[in-house]
């Protein structure tokens, strides 16, 4: 069976969110609103004045709303014999008559007058207090005569008791009998005064409250009034709402309140959303061959090659797709769901189907495949921003002003700080990682800049180490990527190896979402269930790492499959009594359960997750897996987000609003930033992340200034160009030297050269991308004289900034490389942005871009050069033109360097000389 | 839990146009009201402003150890966030009707505000005599 989407009824950010919020600025304080009684309102107000000249109540019912309303139609005789005033459709004004509805046509129509009508004001001058205010739910009465409309009433006293009253200005107040009774009316005390509601009855928000909430305007309240005249449900939002083809507002270094920055980033996340969905949903591939199979869970496995064009998203596991049969003679038509779980070699896809039952396995021709697109990951950033603005205890107000880019007086964390900065089973530290894990424990946020090859990920890992020493409560640990997850999981997890062994270092990763789950979490779970398991578990096992994973990735293998959840609650508790684990036997061996046992099961697995979560010191997961609902109960007062410069800003959130109190950051921002598929989005500012912004708005990242990576030769150019030569070589020349590797580099010691190429770039068949063959072939020559040389496929990287070039140097070296086929097969080829965060032994680095007069496209980014030019630790080759890139005052520079230590090179690998190229003056650097 | 520090410049100054329009809807809407229940005949009005006897003898002390009205004690109002320390306070108690159930509530009262300046007023007079 096929089960719908999986955030069916499931609303995002609601958590934070309340019903009586003002409308105005969102503050809650039940004592600080009231709602305007209105049946057709009944909208909640808070007794602040913010910017305006009256108090947020008063501003509403002081907005002169007038409504038109139809007195009927005098024609009419009711059974009285008088004329009859109907209804009026357009308002619930008092209209006296029947109390039939009656169409307006006059109004709405716009046709012949009806009937009479007039316009009145709109009657919004009740109001109640909240329930959970110091009166309680109360309507505000005239104590007298039950008079509701606040304009008239005040207080009064009594004269002998300390008891007051509502009492109403007219007529009460001025009744002469009531001069004789026990009240005083010399001091009546107008419920509205100075355009506010009394401040000891409805108190005015703290100035804390103020500052967090809205900051509206008048304008924006004539504004939204007026958008409520025709739809009453309208949020601010509403206003800011772009127009289809308008252009979306652009992000800014500073925003007002959180609700400022929801309006920039909101309508850009639906932007990517929209051009996400139309991306994937446009895949659709017809005419497959399948290969049937059955996985070890019994389920159905079908395979087929999913024929890729350059322009398009490469799938990846635990992507979802349609499979379709449009039905023959035999078989009736079918269709099934399943998620990718791996991606073989020869780029045949293996999809594991939901459902067992009804698949038309003798059939092997004419299947149709679609990319089931999931808006998952954008709810989760929507929700994120929308619990930023509404819920306060979301994050930190230190926090909170900061990301805002407020001025904030400074703050330490006040933590007593370990003796030695480092974390057992990791590397020593060096000094600048000492001073970056010394700073971030001291400080409520911290940016810290890994350039490459810098220890980021084991610096990472020791302050994970130290913040779970706290005792703060449970530490949450993203990134953007599983894989860079799982990389920070790894080194997080040997830190545990030494920790005592009593207590557990559990870590969960979650990733994509899951339905099921989720509707299991109202079960109220069996607590006893599992402790046992656990226990042992932990006097057991060296590392407690537990990654909790959606469904779609359940089945999908990862190098830390020990670590996940599934697993361990599949291995948790082995002894006989355990019905989960019997059930899990039942459910192993025949496929499936009864319905009444798969309930039970789900149930108990539910609650057994739920124990080893809440007993976990650290959580790690994706930035949007940390938006799993299994989390929603869950507050993180630490959180450190890695890769943090590959998120956007309302990704790198998710994790932020469960209530963090200290917040690290670690990435670099002269390496690429967040891929944003959207055009519009990208240029709005959506490719701009978190920590760049705040590096912009003046928080200096502490740099890691030591890199074990690249052969010293290799790291001069980057750490000049984009880290003001501040990197230092943590390996020397000897440790980067390979004995017995036969390679023609042009100077000894200096493993790189620039190889000039002058063959034309050409568009590929898609139209789309580039290739060049002259360099193509040049890559094979290259790579040929590596392998010959005693390399391995897997040390060498080849790197090309083009799809269309990678599809041809795949295709070029296995038709025709000089060795065996398969020697090329193992050759990663790719681009640089899959490469970041990797490394390899050896780069070769093909430019594509050679033409008279066009521009040079992606390697414009000098982000891109960076990432490119420090992925390799022992050697690099560069082809490209120089007469071209040299325009590019970055690829000058390069260039000259190249140049200036002899390694600008041409002709055939055995016979290189030194080329004398004439480079272009560069474009005017603006700055 | 925590006090942020914010420097930012928030105050936006209204525009004295806007809030001369402001007071002058208020005003008109007060006096629209007023209008509006003038019309109505007095003489059918009844009273029903009877306090009655369970209120006053109520407890006289709050939670807070604060005392009644009458008895002019001036207290310092801790609770509140710690940002009006010195404010003063007295509590009263709201009569209110739900139906035809009279209920009362506990509210405190600024000492500066009409209501409490009144009945300090009334006191020291009756002193006097
Ligand atoms: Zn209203
Ligand atoms: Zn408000
Ligand atoms: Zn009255």
């Amino acid at each position: 069976e096929e089960t719908g989407g999986d955030d069916e009824g499931f609303e995002y950010g609601k958590g934070g969110y309340a019903e009586h919020a003002c409308r105005y600025c969102g503050v809650t304080n039940p004592a600080c609103v009231v709602r305007c009684n209105v049946p057709s309102c009944r909208k909640w107000f808070c007794n602040s004045r913010g910017n305006t000249s009256g108090s947020h109540i008063v501003n509403h019912l002081n907005h002169n709303d007038l409504k038109p309303i139809c007195i009927g139609d005098l024609d009419q005789p009711s059974s009285t014999g008088m004329t009859s005033l109907l209804k009026c459709c357009w308002t619930d004004a008092v209209c006296a008559g029947d109390g039939e509805t009656f169409p307006c046509t006059s109004l709405q129509g716009g046709g012949e007058p009806f009937g009479a009508f007039e316009f009145v004001r709109a009657k919004h001058k009740e109001v109640c207090l909240h329930k959970d205010s110091p009166l309680g739910e109360t309507i505000l009465e005239c104590y007298n005569c039950g008079c509701r409309n606040v304009f008239l009433l005040g207080f009064i006293s009594a004269k002998t008791e300390s008891v007051v009253v509502l009492l109403c200005r007219e007529p009460c107040l001025s009744v002469n009998a009531l001069k004789d009774m026990n009240w005083d009316l010399s001091q009546w005390c107008p419920l509205i005064d100075d355009r506010c509601f009394l401040q000891w009855l409805v108190k005015v928000p703290s100035e804390q409250e103020q500052l967090r909430a809205r900051q509206i305007s008048a304008q924006q309240i004539n504004k939204v009034e007026e958008l409520w005249k025709t739809n009453p449900d309208a949020t601010l939002e509403d206003l800011e709402k772009p127009g289809v083809d308008d252009e979306p507002q652009p992000v800014v270094l500073k925003y007002d309140d959180a609700y400022q920055y929801q309006n920039v980033f909101a309508p850009l996340i639906k932007l990517e959303a929209d051009y996400d969905k139309m991306m994937k949903e446009s895949q659709s591939k017809d005419n497959l061959t399948i290969r049937w199979d059955i996985g070890l869970n019994k389920k159905r496995v079908a395979y087929f090659v999913f024929p890729k064009e350059d322009n398009e998203l490469r799938l990846v596991p635990g992507d979802e797709l349609r499979l379709r049969y449009s039905g023959d003679a035999v078989h009736p038509a079918w269709q099934s769901v399943g998620h990718v779980i791996k991606l073989t070699a020869q780029e045949e896809v293996a999809l594991e189907l939901r459902a067992s039952q009804g698949v038309p396995v003798d059939v092997n021709h004419g299947f149709s495949v679609d990319f089931v697109w999931k808006s998952t990951s954008f709810d989760r950033m929507q929700g994120a921003m929308k619990t930023f603005a509404v819920d306060e205890t979301s994050v930190s107000g230190y926090i909170y002003h900061h990301l805002l880019g407020h001025e904030v007086e400074v703050q330490m964390v006040r933590n007593t700080l370990p003796r030695r900065f480092g974390a057992p089973g990791l590397p020593e530290l060096n000094a600048s990682q000492v001073f970056a894990v010394k700073s971030v424990l001291q400080k409520p946020i911290s940016l810290i800049q890994g350039p490459p090859g810098t220890g980021k990920t084991v610096t990472s890992a020791a302050i994970v180490y130290h913040m779970a020493k706290q005792g703060q409560g449970q530490v949450l640990v993203c990134a953007p990527s599983n894989v860079a997850v799982d990389q920070l999981a790894e080194k997080i997890s040997a830190t545990g190896l030494k920790l005592n062994k009593q207590s557990s270092l559990v870590m969960i990763m979650l990733d994509l979402f899951n339905n099921e789950m989720r509707r299991l979490f109202q079960i109220k779970p069996n607590s006893r269930i599992c402790n046992k398991g656990v226990e042992r578990d932990t006097a057991e096992s060296t590392a407690q790492v537990v990654r909790l994973s959606a469904k779609s990735r359940e089945a999908v293998s990862s190098p830390v499959e020990h670590l996940t959840l599934h697993y361990q609650v599949r291995h948790l508790d082995t002894s006989e009594k355990s019905e989960l684990h019997k059930l899990q036997l039942l459910k192993d061996e025949q496929g499936e359960l009864s319905s009444s046992d798969e309930k039970k099961y789900k149930s108990l697995k539910r609650a057994t997750e739920r124990e080893i979560s809440q007993s976990a010191d650290v959580i790690c997961c994706t930035c949007v897996g940390a938006g799993d609902p299994r989390l929603a109960n869950f507050r993180f007062r630490q959180v450190l987000i890695d890769e943090s410069t590959q998120a956007t800003e309302p990704e790198c959130l998710i994790p932020l609003v469960l209530g963090v109190k200290q917040v690290v950051l670690v990435g670099d921002h002269c390496q690429l930033g967040p891929v944003i598929m959207c055009k519009k989005a990208a240029r709005a500012g959506l490719a701009q992340s978190l920590f760049e912004r705040l590096v912009l708005l003046g928080v200096k990242p502490i740099r890691l200034q030591v890199q074990y990576r690249m052969h010293p030769a290799l790291s001069e150019f980057p750490s000049n160009s984009f880290y003001e030569g501040t990197l230092q070589n943590g390996v020397t020349i000897n440790e980067r030297q390979t004995s017995g590797i036969d390679f023609p580099w042009p100077v000894p010691n200096r493993p790189m050269f620039f190889y000039v190429q002058m063959g034309q770039e050409e568009i590929s068949a898609s139209g789309t991308s580039y290739l060049n063959r002259t360099e193509a072939a040049n890559v094979e020559k290259l790579v040929t004289t590596f392998l010959r040389s005693g390399v391995v496929p897997s040390q060498i990287g080849v790197i090309t900034p083009y799809e269309g070039q990678r599809a041809y140097i795949v295709n070029y070296m296995s038709r025709n490389g000089a060795l065996r086929q398969q020697l090329y097969k193992e050759i990663e080829v790719a681009s640089v942005d899959s490469f970041q965060g990797r490394e390899k032994d050896y780069i070769i680095l093909s430019c594509v871009r050679s033409n008279e007069h066009q521009g040079i496209g992606f390697l414009n980014d000098p982000r891109r050069l960076n990432v490119a030019l420090t992925r390799a630790r022992y050697g690099i080759v560069i082809l490209g033109n120089p007469k071209v890139l040299s325009k590019q005052p970055l690829w000058n520079g390069l260039l000259t360097h190249y140049k200036e230590h002899e390694c600008l090179v041409e002709g055939p690998l055995n016979n290189l000389k030194q080329s004398m190229v004439q480079f272009q003056k560069p474009k005017k650097i603006y700055n | 839990d925590e006090e942020v520090q914010v420097w930012q410049n928030k105050v936006m100054d209204v525009d004295p146009e806007e809030e001369a329009e402001f007071d002058r809807e208020l005003r008109s809407l007060m006096q629209e009201s007023l209008d509006s229940r003038k019309l109505e005949p007095r003489s059918r009005l009844s009273l029903n402003m009877a306090i009655p006897m369970n209120v006053s003898v109520g407890p006289t002390e709050d939670l807070h150890g604060r005392k009644g009205l009458e008895s002019g004690d001036e207290t310092l109002d801790e609770e509140a966030g710690g940002r009006t320390k010195g404010r003063k306070e007295v509590s009263v108690r709201v009569l209110v009707k739900r139906g035809n159930k009279q209920r009362s509530k506990q509210l405190y009262l600024p000492l500066d505000c009409s209501l409490v300046r009144s009945a300090k007023e009334r006191e020291a007079a009756e002193v006097e005599e």
